[in-house]
């Protein structure tokens, strides 16, 4: 069932040209949905008309299938994390945490019972009479979390929570994040510019630019079948190689534009390897060398562009002129329009590109 | 031993011009040091001579009979039993502090009120922000001078408000009982623009998020103002009122100019009385001695302000 649904939205600025247009977009119930995007797409705007922060222009925002354009922010039972966790600073984290509650006239009971749960679990018993101004960056983003869920929401919203976090930190909150998915089995919609908190957390990714969506999927799927050009360079680290379908010569049918592969569906061969049967093989030279330990990139300038490659094995392929070879079946044609057409439509045995 | 470092500095200074090559390096160390005193030594002076030695003199001069033009005769404490013993001196002390916590209490909460009112940055609220601040920059002469027309018993414009609705006519400036809380009335007219602008300034610096995060919480607006506005711009509204204090208890002119401490001495306060015993009937001795008086009630009730509520203010 879907949670919340946007039909038709659009939202302007003043008298600017709209930010985003003729939007329609459903969030399914328990899922945990992450709105990804370059900054400036828009995501942010979506998640604060669904809060209601922001008003839409034209369109509709339904909650449970009832339309919540008359519902006050603090009516519509979500409750949301800012990126800068917004913790009201004349208050202690008892009083961050209890004000919510206080205001939905929670009986007081209840309200101690609930903060101290929530406190238990998020591990903040012992900084309850603190002031967030006496806190770690990590405590406060704690608080804020702990704010949102002992409002029990149906929903809850997140912008960008964990991007004011150091590295080690924003990985255990993601999995604490997930376990907390789990456990609460509410509605998360999730919004980052981060493809590794998307890919990591999400169960639906919906990936947008220039306020437009481009992709809706759960993650293996936007990683295996980018809709387009723009999803296959958005995901992936590096991402997708998407060359001009010249690459592969008269191998493609004329309506293909252009061509992709992912970086680790690319082999690089050794001077005396003979190219196997339906692959794409490509010369050029390595310029740049990453070993990772469990893996080397390697960053290739060709004919058609650079282009990236991932190695697993353990040799070592040196600087200079070199060539790599792709399976058919791993190379996406894309069409004029930037779409997906599918994979491995290449004829032929085999294709070199020089 | 900061002049002794003055000292060496100089002859350092000197030995530094004239044998730069030599004690260049010692000479520079010394001029380190000295730098910062010589750098607020023009603002100590000033302050010295302007603040300090003005207050030491006063003392002084408060246990001595002088009329500014005979000698000055020492009488210790005479003047201090003699203030202590009036009860002219207590009714304008009452009179000040009455006058005090009106302006401040009425200040404030105008203020706040107008603020909250104005605080929305739309065309009209900017022009109504500045007709609400012409009063600040009007001099306190003029503004008296207005305000006892407005406020005659006979021909003032307040009085033929209240006739056009059969009200009996007031005594604003002549009632003993009424006379000092006009002055209170034209003194927070008239600084009610500048206080509002600056709690104006510091409301539009709470951020937004805040109230974003308050409306999520399903905040009632006048819960949203009690615990998140005011909490916020508690350290303005508290230095904005310790101001209001000092200066209601610093009043002169409108007294002066409207009332002259009259009727029956119902509006004369602290300062105007120290006008009066200084420069009507030349006790300079006497008003000195009112003038500590002054002092220990500003120092005293500044205290009293930061004992009691200073803790209460929200500093980042």
């Amino acid at each position: 069932m879907d949670k919340i649904t946007l039909k038709d939205i659009t939202k302007c600025y003043g008298k600017n040209p709209p930010v985003i247009e003729g939007l329609n977009l459903s969030i399914e119930e328990g899922s945990f949905t992450i709105l990804l995007g370059p900054s400036g797409c828009g995501k942010s705007t979506v998640l604060r008309m669904i809060a209601g922060l922001e008003k839409t222009t034209a369109g509709d925002v339904q909650i449970d299938g009832v339309s919540v354009r008359d519902v006050e922010p603090g009516d519509r039972n979500i409750a949301m994390v800012f990126q800068n966790y917004a913790l009201y600073p004349t208050m202690t984290v008892r009083e961050n945490i209890e004000f919510g509650l206080k205001n939905m006239k929670v009986p007081k009971e209840e309200r101690n019972k609930r903060i101290e749960e929530i406190s238990e679990m998020v591990g903040l018993t012992e900084y309850l009479s603190r002031k967030p101004a006496n806190l770690s960056g990590g405590q406060r983003q704690r608080v804020a979390l702990a704010r949102a869920i002992v409002k029990k929401p149906a929903v809850f919203l997140m912008d960008e929570p964990l991007s004011n976090l150091d590295a080690k930190l924003r990985a255990q909150i993601r999995t604490d994040l997930i376990e907390l998915h789990q456990k609460l089995g509410t509605t998360f919609v999730y919004v980052t510019h981060d493809q590794v908190e998307a890919m990591s957390m999400g169960t639906d990714i919906i990936l947008m630019e220039s306020g437009k969506i481009q992709q809706h999927a759960a993650p293996a799927q936007l990683y295996a079948e980018p809709a387009n050009v723009f999803a296959a360079r958005f995901i992936g680290s590096p991402p997708m190689n998407v060359l001009s379908a010249a690459v592969a010569g008269d191998k493609v049918s004329p309506k293909v534009e252009k061509i992709g592969f992912r970086p680790e569906k690319a082999r690089l061969m050794s001077e005396e390897e003979v190219p196997g049967l339906r692959e794409l093989v490509i010369s050029g030279e390595v310029v740049a060398r990453e070993m990772l330990g469990d893996q080397t990139q390697y960053k290739l300038t060709t004919g058609f562009g650079s282009v990236s490659v991932k190695d697993f094995g353990d040799s070592v392929y040196s600087y200079g002129a070199c060539r790599i070879a792709v399976p058919y079946k791993d190379v996406a044609c894309f069409d004029a329009a930037q779409k997906l057409i599918g994979f491995g439509l290449l004829r032929g045995d085999q294709f070199v590109a020089d | 031993m900061q002049i002794e470092n003055t000292a060496v500095s100089r002859k350092a200074v000197k030995l530094c011009v004239s044998e730069k090559t030599v004690s260049g390096k010692s000479a520079r160390k010394v001029t380190t040091t000295l730098r910062p005193y010589l750098m607020v030594a023009p603002a100590m002076v000033i302050f010295g001579l302007f603040i300090l030695y003005p207050i030491f003199y006063m003392i002084y001069l408060s246990f001595f009979d002088w009329n500014l033009i005979g000698e000055k005769k020492f009488i210790g404490v005479k003047n201090y039993t003699h203030m202590f013993a009036d009860a002219d001196f207590w009714q304008v002390l009452g009179n000040s502090v009455y006058y005090m916590v009106m302006v401040v209490i009425l200040q404030m909460a105008l203020s706040l009120l107008l603020a909250v009112y104005l605080n929305k940055n739309t065309r009209i609220n900017r022009i109504l922000q500045s007709i609400a601040f012409t009063p600040y920059i009007t001099s306190m002469v003029s503004v008296a001078f207005i305000w006892m027309w407005m406020m005659d018993s006979d021909y003032g414009l307040l009085n033929y408000f209240l006739s056009l609705f059969h009200i009996p006519a007031v005594g604003w400036l002549s009632d003993p009982k009424v006379a000092m809380t006009s002055l209170v009335l034209v003194s927070v007219w008239k600084g009610l623009g500048y206080n509002t602008i600056i709690l104006i300034s510091a409301m539009q610096a709470v951020p937004g998020y805040l109230y974003e995060a308050a409306s999520l919480d399903k905040t009632p607006r006048w819960k949203v103002f009690w615990k998140i506005t005011l909490p916020m711009i508690s350290p303005t509204a508290f230095f904005l009122a310790l101001m209001n204090i000092i200066a209601a208890l610093k009043v002169f002119e409108t007294v002066n100019i409207m009332t002259q401490g009259g009727p029956v001495n119902s509006t004369n306060t602290l300062v105007y009385n120290i006008y009066q015993y200084g420069f009507e009937y030349f006790k300079i001795g006497y008003a000195s001695t009112l003038g500590v008086a002054l002092m220990v009630v500003i120092g005293f009730f500044t205290l009293i302000y930061f004992k009691v509520l200073s803790k209460r203010v929200h500093y980042n």
